[in-house]
């Protein structure tokens, strides 16, 4: 059977999805030292939001691989996948479930986030539009959530091994290159799988105006109820 | 019988009113008093790192001076057994595992209370850089004390 290299990942999914490996470590690792590093924690925040954003964006704009309708999960393209039937690039069926997974609850941890507060010096941007109870409660959710997508990674990490070691199937280079060697005989089209450029574009804006309104107080300050902390004037005289 | 455990138990009650630290209640209420000045007195010191220009050495010190003095004033007496469950100003945070993990309280105790002191030295030296390097050994005392004693969720 003839091999061909086809590109299975563009570039944007690649980059996306180790950004975010990166930026959730090194979450996990700065909120745990915590002191100086508290700061970090909300920084990172602000490019995982932009990730998730973005990637979003990218399911319904994006090239062909990238998009949600191109794998969703649905019943019957699961029960292909476990008849073995399913034939196709990208994510298979069983694939598709676990990058919902990932993403929904990367996107719990990251809005949680937002309105989060340790009690200490770390204060999600969005604090200050509810109460502190409301705040507290979006704590809890955010720790929970961040166990749950820990939990999904070791899966999706073990499926990952599973292929590799007992399928023969290395599904870590394809996503470092983009390309891999498969047999050419299955129907899908490799045509038209290319978004227009500017979708790439107005998915980078949008996305940058999303962080912008939250991490830039454009949100706090035209919405917010209760004042927003201020620095200490020296105008009280006792 | 019974008179006898009532007068025993109004003795105990009254004894209980009388002494430092209060019913339950009022131990949990100073409690989460004194932590929530604490806070207010970090956030000031916080906000003062983040805008270098609206850094005042006075009130930094005098911010830190307030967490050194709350943390010198014995918090540790509002930590009677009981505590873990009740209400002050709120439902209480603090983890049952408190009464459990005596030694590792009172570590994390007398840490905080170390880097708060450590950290009112610090803040009369009115040098910005090393403030924010004590200020973050000061918030991790914070951190670690919340992280294993104090509940995510109020109760
Ligand atoms: C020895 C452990 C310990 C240390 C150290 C500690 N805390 Fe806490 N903190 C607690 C506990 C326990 C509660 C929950 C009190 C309750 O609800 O009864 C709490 C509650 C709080 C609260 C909420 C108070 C409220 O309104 O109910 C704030 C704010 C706070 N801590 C800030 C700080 C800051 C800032 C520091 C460090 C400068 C700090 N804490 C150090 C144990 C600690
Ligand atoms: C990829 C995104 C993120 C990841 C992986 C992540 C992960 C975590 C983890 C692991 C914790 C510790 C929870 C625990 O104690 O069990 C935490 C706490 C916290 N996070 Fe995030 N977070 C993310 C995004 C954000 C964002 C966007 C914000 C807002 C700026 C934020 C604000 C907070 C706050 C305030 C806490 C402290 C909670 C506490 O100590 O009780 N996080 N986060």
């Amino acid at each position: 059977m003839q091999k061909q290299k086809i590109q299975i990942w563009d570039l944007p999914i690649r980059l996306f999805h180790w950004l975010l490996v990166i930026t959730i470590a090194l979450s996990y690792l700065t909120i745990e030292i915590g002191g100086i590093w508290a700061d970090w924690h909300a920084r990172l925040g602000a490019l995982a939001l932009g990730l998730i954003v973005f990637r979003v964006l990218w399911g319904f704009f994006g090239n062909k691989q990238a998009r949600f309708s191109q794998f969703f999960p649905t019943p019957s393209r699961l029960i292909q996948y476990f008849k073995g039937q399913w034939q196709g690039l990208g994510h298979s069926p069983l694939g598709a479930l676990a990058v919902f997974a990932l993403l929904g609850l990367t996107g719990v941890v990251v809005i949680t986030g937002l309105f989060a507060n340790d009690d200490i010096t770390l204060f999600g941007p969005l604090y200050p539009l509810i109460d502190q109870s409301l705040s507290d409660w979006m704590t809890g959710v955010h720790a929970i959530a961040f166990n749950a997508l820990l939990t999904v990674i070791g899966l999706h990490l073990l499926a990952i091994f599973f292929y590799w070691l007992v399928k023969k199937n290395n599904l870590i280079k394809p996503m470092l290159t983009g390309k891999k060697y498969l047999e050419i005989h299955h129907h899908t089209d490799q045509t038209k799988a290319e978004a227009k450029p500017v979708y790439f574009f107005i998915s980078i804006a949008l996305t940058l105006l999303v962080v912008w309104l939250t991490f830039g107080n454009v949100l706090t300050d035209l919405l917010a109820t209760k004042p927003v902390p201020q620095a200490p004037s020296s105008q009280s005289q006792w | 019988m019974t008179k006898l455990s009532l007068l025993l138990t109004s003795v105990v009650l009254l004894n209980a009113g009388l002494s430092h630290a209060g019913p339950i209640e009022d131990q949990i209420k100073y409690r989460q008093s004194a932590y929530s000045f604490i806070g207010w007195n970090t956030n000031k010191i916080k906000a003062q790192l983040d805008k270098p220009e609206t850094f005042s050495k006075e009130e930094v010190i005098a911010a830190a001076n307030a967490i050194a003095a709350a943390a010198n004033s014995g918090l540790g007496a509002l930590y009677g057994s009981g505590t873990d469950q009740g209400e002050g100003w709120r439902k209480t945070r603090l983890k049952s595992e408190f009464f459990q993990k005596p030694d590792e309280a009172k570590k994390l105790a007398t840490t905080f209370n170390l880097e708060a002191n450590e950290f009112a030295k610090v803040a009369e030296t009115g040098d910005p850089v090393q403030i924010k390097v004590k200020f973050g050994k000061l918030t991790q005392s914070c951190k670690a004390c919340h992280d294993s004693f104090r509940e995510k969720d109020p109760k």
